[in-house]
């Protein structure tokens, strides 16, 4: 990578008035702002400050808020061969998602995103990579191809499917994780398969799931709308910006009252306090002690919505009556037989919850560190009439808090809401915020059936494809789109075990000869060692960099038509702008040669619209539903992107229906309870799936669960900090988007984020002797890690206390480094650090021990020493890095 | 003295002017006292290896100054005494005109900060519009944290000692920075670091 210092310009190019326009939208955050690409040839005349000589129709120096282009919206790219400025920037007239033309700080470098050979994305993967001797050279398509497919044909004849993995991203345009599914699911059919932020493939939020509710049900029009909003493990204003911004920052200048929490008081969570919202400072996997704190003070209050109860909660009856999926073999049936979850209702709950002496507001303060007067006052806010009239309550969660404490606190939360009366209406959603884009379409079914994991009795749990591969079962890795490895909690364990199957395996390639290589690869599977295929745009450390055998480069945002949906199910296609660099290609153009050549069928897409049109089908019934899109368009004579080219950045909100004149209606939100749908029902092609006005349970009705303390708090016990040990969590950071691929080459956000950091308190960096820009080690011995896939029979053998008894669990040591940012916004205590650096991973200190009932990672759970052992350059610098706290308001 | 911009750069398209001030006290510790005319090029040039020319400093003698067609030029104008600045209070003006979002601020910050000039190098300015969309800045200034913001709009902060690099927040870019110039007590703008929000172009206002 070349030096990416940020060497700011006093000026930059307008596009002219005959610029081309295209509406794409950005690639990042769940919000997906709507953008316009001003594209025009390098040896035509840039546009004038005149606004008769630019493209926007302004005068420069614009407006506030208008249509300034900042020097890292510019950028020349090839289209057609021929080099072209585009300038990027958010689109001033939409009237959806990001208003006014808002734009986040990743959206607003999106230009650098573009491969341009001057810049430090050249390093972009440009050509199939074959590691010959050790080295990874650039080798055509056919060969590399040749050798993937023949190599992963004989691991599936002679391992079987599970010794095939694929791992791949959830979401990264429709058209993609369709191919890929099909191929992985539909074709090969491997359990040993997941996406990229969970080790099984399994529901990010059981308890939703189980409650009835859609993740992403909500409108961003609900969340503003709502009188009182509980944000729990996120600061919306950190990583969904414009989400904050345009929609909740407005409704607390309103007066919508804001219960934030988490245990770093960032920018959104000062904001909201100055504005007399709550700030509930948790301590690390605590969180169901206040949610149930808070339930317990409702109910004790009788401040529940009695009506909503009645009509929208499933009592005993309800919550027999399966999960909508048949009652066998179905997460819901684990869970609800164990007797541990289900109830026959609110009064049934009510008592089980009263019953518990842990959710008393006084133990709830205690151990959650968070004052008594804050969780009674968020039950007021919540749930307590005033006048007579309910408040409308929405509830948000995030990563911080669905994976802390995974299956007990979504259920926690779900019943907080159930009793709030929230779920169902409009200003009274719940939901997540989200995290990447909602670009999953699934192309095949995942066979649980085939996976050897299970939980008690003869229930079935999806694979966990670390610890399968840990323990050596994985014979040929299909790596798509992820670090995999720094992804994962405990990574160091996961990184020294491809260590041993790749690398240290005799059977490496030293040939030029085709058939050796393939030769070669086949004895390294059935020697024991485990063959790594990657596809990705960058070459990844140390997935690509280290371990991939054949690399394949892949196209991305811009480089092609694709669609995807954001987080209130807006359905968008992000055009095509300028070519891919060098021979890099798609991933469903990769995954449809490689199908072709194991021998599979229904790979023979010409191109992406095409992909995106036998997948519409597919969607039918879902949360982004377009097939009627589909359907309008081809009674229209265009195409299915054609038609989403046609709906710009405003797109349209899944589930879609059509009206018989053939309008297309978007969903605003979905279990709306007062949405009418057609008295006809759904006619010709339209689906009417259940969740558009229900909930997605089998009576339509929520369910309302227990969330008991007692299957977290051994492994809390455990955990929680001894000695010097302080909690150490991680998340994303603002001006950083995952694992920062492209922000590492962004030359202004690598020098304000050029290395991992590590935030601790005044306090605690004082006993440790720690000052701002100290280079610090973090360190753990006790990161816990699952040896092989369960040692159980009976049911308590499955809790970590029980793994432990049972000698599944192994203790590891964990070290990573970090700059020291000593900082008034973090709890004491606590320490933060990004959750991605792929070069000083926090993950490695995060226990990898799946949550017992999902199979989820509970990431932000870890603990840590730390110590100085240096000063970092940036502490006596001006030039990189801020030590400033992010709470300044 | 003037500085030049110039058409030569190390990225296509941009020019950027300079000034020795702006060459960070961990860089140019020989010029403590400040206020000589000392060219400091290649440290200040946040890059290294690239092609840059750069530079005329007019009346300074000694400096090979390559000196490529100018097409503009920064004035070079008075906008504080340094014994009139008290610390945390900033002081208002204008630059590099009178045009739209010209208004800067110049504080001594009472440590030390990028680019700062004066004995203990904590005197900066600053381009007082947020980078993001344009939002005023003025009267967000904090001592505590020696940062400008929350922007009104959309709650940007900057951090002043930074260069003023994002601390928080939307902009892609950190402030711009007035570059300053030190003779004797007067404190001169000579030119800004950055592009200034609105315009196309900083000398086009």
């Amino acid at each position: 990578m070349s030096t990416p210092y940020y060497i700011p310009n006093t000026d930059v190019p307008l596009p002219p008035k005959n610029a081309e326009v295209l509406t794409t939208a950005c690639d990042y955050c769940i919000v997906a702002c709507g953008y316009k690409v001003f594209r025009w040839p390098t040896n035509s005349a840039n546009g004038g400050p005149k606004a008769e000589q630019n493209a926007f129709g302004e005068d420069f120096p614009v407006s506030v808020l208008g249509s300034w282009v900042a020097p890292t919206q510019h950028n020349v790219v090839m289209h057609n061969d021929k080099p072209h400025n585009v300038v990027i920037l958010p689109d001033k007239d939409t009237t959806v998602v990001n208003t006014n033309g808002d734009s986040s700080i990743r959206g607003g470098c999106i230009a650098e995103k573009c491969y341009n050979p001057q810049t430090p994305t050249r390093d972009r993967l440009k050509s199939p990579l074959v590691r010959i001797y050790g080295i990874l050279q650039p080798v055509s398509w056919e060969f590399a191809l040749d050798i993937a497919a023949k190599v992963g044909s004989h691991v599936l004849e002679k391992h079987g499917e599970l010794a095939y993995g694929v791992k791949t991203y959830s979401y990264q345009y429709i058209e993609n994780t369709y191919a890929i599914t099909k191929y992985a699911l539909r074709h090969i059919k491997t359990a040993n398969f997941t996406f990229h932020d969970t080790p099984s493939n399994v529901s990010s939020t059981p308890g939703f799931r189980d409650a009835g509710f859609d993740n992403f049900g909500a409108a961003y029009q609900d969340w503003h709308d709502a009188d009182t909003l509980m944000m729990c493990g996120t600061d919306p204003y950190e990583t969904k910006t414009i989400l904050w911004t345009q929609w909740i920052m407005p409704a607390i200048q309103r007066g919508q009252k804001t219960i934030m929490m988490g245990p770093r008081r960032t920018a959104g969570v000062a904001y909201s306090e100055q504005n007399g919202g709550l700030w509930l400072d948790v301590n690390p996997g605590t969180d169901l002690l206040v949610v149930n704190a808070i339930a317990r003070t409702i109910a004790e209050n009788n401040w529940q919505d009695a009506d909503w109860i009645k009509d929208w909660v499933n009592d005993k009856w309800g919550s027999n009556s399966g999960f909508g999926q048949g009652t066998r073999n179905t997460p819901w049936q684990w869970r609800t037989t164990w007797g541990k979850f289900q109830t026959a209702g609110y009064e049934d709950w009510k008592k089980w919850l009263l019953s518990q002496k842990e959710f008393t507001v006084e133990n709830a303060a205690k151990v959650s560190g968070v004052d008594a007067a804050k969780i009674r006052t968020a039950a007021e806010w919540m749930a307590k009439p005033v006048g007579g009239v309910r408040p409308k309550t929405s509830i948000m969660i995030e990563k911080g808090f669905y994976w802390s404490n995974n299956v007990g606190n979504t259920q926690a939360i779900s019943a907080l809401g159930i009793i709030c009366g929230a779920g169902g209406r409009p200003g009274q959603m719940i939901g997540r915020a989200g995290g990447h884009q909602r670009g999953g379409q699934g192309g095949g079914k995942y066979p649980r059936n085939a996976s050897p994991m299970k939980v008690p009795g003869r229930r079935r749990r999806a694979l966990d494809t670390d610890t399968w591969t840990i323990a050596g079962h994985t014979r040929f890795a299909h790596v798509i789109g992820t670090t995999w490895i720094q992804s994962m909690c405990g990574s160091q364990q996961l990184a020294e075990s491809f260590q041993k199957l790749v690398t240290a395996n005799p059977h490496q390639v030293r040939s030029y000869d085709k058939d050796e290589i393939i030769e070669t690869l086949k004895k390294r599977a059935d020697s024991g060692g485990m063959v790594v295929v990657n596809q990705d745009i960058y070459l990844v450390d140390p997935i690509g960099a280290q371990f991939a055998d054949i690399v394949f480069p892949a196209a991305t945002w811009g480089e092609e038509d694709f669609m995807r949906a954001n987080g209130e199910r807006r359905l968008r296609l992000y055009s095509k702008f300028y070519d891919a660099p060098g021979d890099a290609k798609p991933d469903w153009w990769i995954i449809a040669q490689l199908a072709k050549r194991m021998g599979f069928d229904g790979f023979d897409w010409k191109n992406s619209n095409e992909v995106a049109e036998e997948s519409a089908r597919f969607s039918r019934g879902g949360r982004k539903d377009f097939n009627m899109i589909k359907v309008a368009a081809h009674r229209e004579g265009k195409t299915l992107h054609e038609k989403m080219r046609e709906l710009g950045t405003d797109g349209i909100q899944g589930p879609v229906t059509m009206e018989d004149d053939g309008t297309l209606v978007g969903s605003v939100r979905l279990h709306d309870t007062t949405r009418k749908l057609s008295e006809a029902g759904a006619a010709a092609g339209n689906v009417f799936n259940k969740k558009l006005t229900h909930f997605n349970s089998q009576t339509g009705r929520c369910n309302i669960q227990k969330s008991p303390w007692s299957l977290f708090s051994d492994y809390w016990e455990w955990l929680k900090p001894k000695g010097d040990e302080l909690w150490c969590t991680s998340g994303r950071t603002n001006e950083r988007w995952q694992s920062g691929f492209d922000d590492d080459r962004r030359p202004y956000i690598h020098q304000r984020w050029p290395d991992n950091y590590v935030e601790i308190s005044p306090v605690d960096a004082k006993a440790r002797g720690i000052e701002s820009g100290d280079l610090l080690m973090v360190y753990s011995n006790r990161v816990p890690g699952l040896k092989e896939t369960t040692l159980a029979v009976e049911g308590d053998d499955y809790s970590f206390s029980g793994q432990m008894k049972n000698g599944n669990v192994t203790l590891t040591k964990a070290a990573v480094t970090g700059v020291a940012i000593v900082t008034r916004h973090i709890k004491p205590g606590v320490l933060f650090m990004d959750f991605l650096h792929k070069s000083q991973p926090a993950n490695a200190l995060e226990g990898r021990i799946v949550d017992w009932i999902s199979g989820n990672y509970n990431y932000k759970m870890g603990v840590a020493q730390v110590k100085k052992i240096g000063e970092s350059k940036y502490k006596r610098s001006f030039r990189t890095m801020s030590f400033a706290p992010r709470d300044i308001i | 003295m003037t500085i030049k911009k110039t058409l030569e750069s190390p990225v296509a398209g941009s020019d950027f002017p300079v000034s020795h001030n702006l060459a960070n006290s961990e860089m140019a510790k020989s010029d403590k006292k400040g206020g000589k005319c000392l060219v400091n090029r290649r440290e200040f040039l946040l890059t290294s290896g690239a092609t840059v020319s750069v530079i005329l400093l007019s009346g300074c003698a000694g400096v090979a100054a390559n000196t490529p067609a100018m097409v503009s030029t920064y004035p070079r104008k008075l906008v504080a005494k340094l014994s009139e600045l008290k610390q945390d209070e900033p002081v208002d003006f204008s630059y590099p005109d009178e045009g739209a979002y010209s208004e800067s601020i110049i504080v001594k910050l009472g440590v030390e900060g990028g680019g700062g000039i004066g004995v203990d190098r904590d005197v900066v300015a600053f381009n007082n519009t947020c980078t993001h969309q344009g939002g005023p800045l003025s009267g967000t200034y904090k001592g505590d944290t020696k940062s400008l913001g929350a922007c009104p709009l959309h709650l940007s902060t900057y951090d002043l000692t930074r260069h003023g690099i994002l601390i928080s927040g939307q902009a892609y870019q950190s402030l711009p920075q007035v570059l300053l110039e030190l003779d004797g007590d007067n404190i001169y703008a000579v030119g800004v670091f950055g592009l200034i929000f609105g315009r196309h172009d900083n000398l086009q206002g």
